[in-house]
Parts: structure tokens; C-alpha cells; sequence
């Protein structure tokens, strides 16, 4: 008989039995209706983030929570604080470093390929739901590098944009805490920011890249005016809207990028079951949408 | 194909280095052809547990969530009973092909290889299942074996197979696309040598020598397929061969692809996306799996 052998990485997989059917079913739903999903290895902090909002709306089990989100009056509230708790702290600087480097050593060059034949060697990125203003800073940064690189000799200028007030205003001013900036290396901390007590603050020549607005992504006539984008970022927005809303903004996101352009959602977010409009595309550890071919658009807002 | 290559590829075929079948691994895939009722809990328990340590292995993989038990077993005969003859051939199978590198000789961490193994044949299994592919159990033995060809140039040109890797790894390529550059044939050619060698049954000698160009295998187009697309994804997902492929994928467009909706219709609604993230899960737990295997219990 063979001796058992010890089981280290038991909980590895973050769980220590088989995943409750009733925490799967939850996972299915939030991927199902808001798009975002939570592989076996973060069960068990779904199953944490759950059990804080239980404690909230005083559900008295897994199953208790279900009906919360499902059928109970309070399911579109509770939807959006559990969805409140699975994006916490996505909020800071170089937040997914696949993306970025598939974005940089991928990506770009296409799009400067794809844009030999155009005049302008000027490069176009929107930060659509940019929050505090992480996101487009780290695209600033990050494309100032590729300025003595594959970017010599191009422009390049960022929009951000948020709905909300507070965050923009964040933004604009450019400072922020250990916990923002815990994954910026020494070399980025040194070279874009200056330290202002505890806090960081963003360098002039990041921002001067970078234009922070308010704005509504459902907003259909200022929506229309945004035009001739190469990338498009909108991580962790699209989670909290009605399928309906979900098919209106990428619908404008499709007519914001130029025909070569790229769409990306945040981590482990998709598209599948909203829209036609784009297709999922596979990078090194990353995935992105491309716009699908030979689709006509028919311009909403009334223009 | 050149002198030159025609010359290495001679020299796979004559030298005695050539790896040999693993003494567990003959009988164990004679077993999975037959059906599964014909088998008898003794009969694999006993094949499993005359090596020692093939047994202590199999017990870390039979543990794993990844194989569907979460319940502490601590003996083959338990291993076999609780998750099933199918699940526990699985097991034996990898864990008496994962034995096959030698340690030291290798210039390809070993490691690496074989979490791409493990992964494709995890990811295949999966991918079978969601789609309505017939054998899953097939599909899982043939991701775990496809690149077994790259055992065979370790083994016997490892100078050549490391100048390869280099090509692939300074140019963000895939590994066959190197391998053609340098050595003038692909880990397929040589993969299709050592399935002949090792008496491999038809369908895993077409997944062996045709899984990156599907279209090209004369049988079971849709099992290459299968395994072509699974190890894609393992390489897209950081389960790779331990460098990153710097390009992009449109799933839709494989070879692969059209050749399996052919078999499975459903294949024509899937969710790449959800499957995508799901990986990662399989990410973690398969680095863990290997690492306990080749460095013992921790």
C-alpha cells in the first residue's frame, strides 16, 4: 500500500471542498448579466466578497443570496455592490501588466502598420470610465517610453473620461496614496512623479498627454462627437449596465475607432452574447476586440 | 527538405537514444482502447502500484481539484474507486509520460515542458466536453502527448533543438515556425516517428505529427483539431513553452477551427471568452501539479 502523500497546495485552488453549486450559480450570474467571470482559482473570494454583502442585506445563506440578486426587490442595488466588491481595488497604476505589455509589443506595432498610408503620425487612445485617472496616466507614461522606441517621431494624446464628478476631479489633480501606486516600479516612480508627503503626484509632461472630461458613456450626441480613436480602454464599466446599454456604447464604441482600432475590457470582462459588432481576438495572456468586417452601422443620436 | 536535415532527422531515427516507451505506459494505453467495462479495478491497480513512486505521484494528481476529487485519497485502490477507471488512467498515463525527460540533460526546462503537456491535455479534456466532442478521454491523452516529439530532440539533438528554441524565444515566434527556420523540420516530423515507434494508435500518430496543421492529417482531422486549438490556447495563456508569442490570435479564423465545427455544431456559438478565463484556474493548479511531481512532496 502506497503511503498518502501530503497535500501542501490543498487550498491552492482556493477551496477546500468542492465549490458550493450555489456559489457557481452565482458566478454564472454575474457573468451572465454583467459580463465579468470568476475562474475556480477566485471562488473563494467570491465567496468572500458574497458573505460581506450577506452580512449587509442579512441573507441568511448562499441560496438566500441568490434570491437577493435574482428575484428580491433590492436585486438591482445588490448586483451593483457585489459587483462594487469584485472590482475593488482595481484602481491603480500599470493594473494589468498583460494587457499593457500585449497593448505595447502586440498591438501597437499593428496599428502603426495599419496606419503607414495615413498623413498623421498622431495616435488616439480613450480611457472611457477612467476613475481616479490611473488607467490613462499609466497609457501616458507607458507611451512616452515607446516615444524613443516604435513611437520616434509620433504624437500621441489620451481621453479620459468618467461619469463621475469626483473622480475626475481626483484625476485632474494627478495625486495619489501607497495603495494607487503600489505596482509602479522605482524606475516610473522616479522618472513621471513627484513625492508630496506620503502621496505621489503625477508629472506635468504625463499629463499634458492626457485631457480628463465628464462624461456620460450613454450620453448619445456627445457620444457621436468622438471620433478617429486607435484604442479604446473601458475596463470595469460595462459590468454595471443593461444588456440594452451594453449593445448602445459599443455600438458608439465601434463608430469612435478608426477601422483598425482595438476595444479592451478589464480583466477576465466580455463581450460574449452582447454584440456583433466586434470580435474577441487573443493576445500573449490578454484578450481584446477587433471591429468585425463588412458591418454596417447606422449612427445613433440622431445624427 | 535539405541534406543537412534530412541528416539530423536520419539521426533521430537510428540513435538508440531515442526515448523508450515507459514500461507502465504500453499496457496503460492498451487498457484505454478497450472499453471501460471490460477493465478491472485490480488489473489497473496493480499495473499503477508495481513503481513505487509512478504511485505517489498519481496519488498528487488524484487529490487535485483538476481531476474532480477533493477528498483526501492515500491509496491507489481508493485513488481508482472514488475517481473512476477513466480519471485514473488519465493520471497513470501522465504521470509515467512526465517521467520521460532526463533530468540534467535537458536545455528546455523540463518543468515548462510538461505544464504545457499537462495544461493541453487538462484544456483538450475541457474543451472536448463544452463542445460535444465524442472522447474526452481520447482528446486528454492526445493534448497530453502531442508534443512528445520535442522529448525526442532533447533527448538526441539537443545542441540543434536549443538553437531552435532560441530563434522562438528571441523573436516571439512559435516553436515550429523556429524549428523549420533552423533545423528544417518541426517537432511534428519527429513527433510522428517516435507515435510510430511507440506502436501509438492511429488517431494519437495524426495529433502528433499534424497538430499545427490540421488540414494536412490524412485521419481524425477533428481530434487534431481538437488538440491544435487547445494547445494554441495553452500558448496564448501562459502555458506555453516558457516564452511569449507575440502575436494575436483570432480563434475563428484557425485551420483548426473550421475542421471541428464540421463534428461539433456547437463549436459555431462558443464562448472563447469565458473558456479564456477560465484557464486560469488551470494556470495555477498545473504549475502546482508539476512542481510537487518533479520536486517530490513538499
Amino acid at each position: 500500500m502506497i503511503s498518502a502523500p501530503s497535500i501542501p497546495g490543498r487550498t491552492s485552488a482556493g477551496l477546500d471542498g468542492p465549490p458550493s453549486p450555489q456559489l457557481i450559480r452565482i458566478r454564472d450570474l454575474v457573468y451572465q448579466v454583467a459580463g465579468i467571470f470568476q475562474p475556480d482559482n477566485k471562488l473563494r473570494l467570491l465567496e468572500d466578497r458574497c458573505l460581506k454583502r450577506m452580512q449587509a442585506v442579512g441573507a441568511t445563506g448562499l441560496h438566500d443570496y441568490y434570491e437577493c440578486l435574482t428575484t428580491k426587490p433590492i436585486r438591482q442595488v445588490e448586483l451593483v455592490n457585489l459587483l462594487n466588491e469584485i472590482t475593488i481595488g482595481e484602481t491603480c497604476f500599470f493594473r494589468n501588466q498583460p494587457q499593457l505589455d500585449a497593448l505595447r509589443n502586440v498591438v501597437l506595432p499593428r496599428i502603426l502598420e495599419a496606419r503607414t498610408n495615413m498623413a498623421l503620425r498622431h495616435l488616439r487612445v480613450w480611457s472611457a470610465g477612467c476613475s481616479t485617472g490611473e488607467e490613462p496616466y499609466t497609457l501616458s507614461m507607458m507611451m512616452m517610453e515607446e516615444q524613443s522606441g516604435r513611437l520616434a517621431g509620433w504624437t500621441f494624446e489620451i481621453v479620459a473620461t468618467d461619469l463621475n464628478e469626483r473622480s475626475v476631479a481626483h484625476a485632474k489633480q494627478g495625486t495619489y496614496g501607497t495603495y494607487s501606486t503600489r505596482n509602479l516600479t522605482p524606475y516610473f516612480r522616479q522618472k513621471y512623479f513627484t513625492p508630496s508627503g506620503d502621496n505621489l503626484t503625477v508629472n506635468t509632461e504625463v499629463k499634458t498627454h492626457v485631457g480628463i472630461n465628464r462624461l456620460n458613456l450613454l450620453d448619445d450626441v456627445r457620444m457621436a462627437f468622438l471620433k478617429g480613436f486607435d484604442i479604446i480602454m473601458c475596463c470595469n464599466v460595462l459590468i454595471y449596465f443593461d444588456v440594452l446599454s451594453k449593445r448602445r456604447v459599443i455600438q458608439h464604441f465601434y463608430n469612435n475607432l478608426l477601422p483598425h482600432g482595438y476595444l479592451f475590457l478589464g480583466h477576465s470582462e466580455s463581450l460574449y452574447g452582447v454584440s456583433e459588432d466586434f470580435r474577441l481576438v487573443h493576445l500573449p495572456s490578454a484578450t481584446a476586440y477587433v471591429k468585425s468586417e463588412k458591418r454596417q452601422v447606422v449612427p445613433l443620436g440622431g445624427l | 527538405m535539405s541534406d543537412q536535415s534530412e541528416q539530423l532527422l536520419r539521426r533521430l531515427e537510428t540513435l538508440e537514444e531515442m526515448p523508450t516507451i515507459p514500461v507502465v505506459l504500453a499496457p496503460l494505453l492498451r487498457y484505454l482502447e478497450q472499453p471501460l467495462d471490460t477493465l478491472e479495478v485490480q488489473q489497473v491497480v496493480d499495473l499503477i502500484s508495481q513503481d513505487k513512486s509512478l504511485a505517489a505521484q498519481c496519488l498528487h494528481l488524484a487529490n487535485s481539484p483538476l481531476y474532480g476529487r477533493w477528498h483526501n485519497v492515500d491509496n491507489v485502490r481508493s485513488a481508482v474507486v472514488a475517481l473512476g477507471l477513466q480519471r485514473m488512467r488519465d493520471i497513470a498515463v501522465s504521470c509515467s509520460v512526465l517521467k520521460l525527460i532526463p533530468k540534467g540533460k535537458a536545455k528546455l526546462d523540463p518543468m515548462v515542458f510538461w505544464e504545457h503537456s499537462l495544461g493541453c491535455a487538462l484544456v483538450s479534456r475541457q474543451f472536448a466536453r463544452r463542445i460535444g466532442f465524442a472522447d474526452p478521454g481520447k482528446a486528454y491523452l492526445a493534448g497530453l502527448l502531442h508534443d512528445i516529439g520535442i522529448v525526442a530532440e532533447l533527448s538526441v539533438l539537443p545542441v540543434e533543438f536549443q538553437e531552435a528554441v532560441e530563434f522562438a524565444r528571441t523573436r516571439g515566434v512559435p516553436l515550429h515556425e523556429a524549428e523549420t527556420r533552423t533545423l528544417g523540420f518541426t517537432h511534428c516530423d519527429v513527433g510522428k516517428i517516435v507515435a510510430e515507434r511507440w506502436h501509438l494508435s492511429p488517431d494519437l500518430v495524426a495529433v502528433l505529427s499534424c497538430h499545427h496543421d490540421p488540414q494536412s492529417a490524412q485521419q481524425n482531422r477533428d481530434l487534431v483539431a481538437l488538440v491544435s486549438l487547445s494547445d494554441l490556447l495553452c500558448r496564448m495563456c501562459g502555458l506555453g513553452h516558457g516564452y511569449i508569442e507575440e502575436r494575436q490570435v483570432n480563434f475563428l479564423e484557425e485551420p483548426g477551427f473550421t475542421l471541428l465545427l464540421d463534428e461539433c455544431p456547437s463549436l459555431k456559438g462558443f464562448d472563447w471568452a469565458r473558456f479564456t478565463f477560465e484557464l486560469e484556474a488551470y494556470m495555477e493548479e498545473v504549475h502546482r501539479l508539476v512542481s510537487v511531481l518533479y520536486g517530490g512532496p513538499q
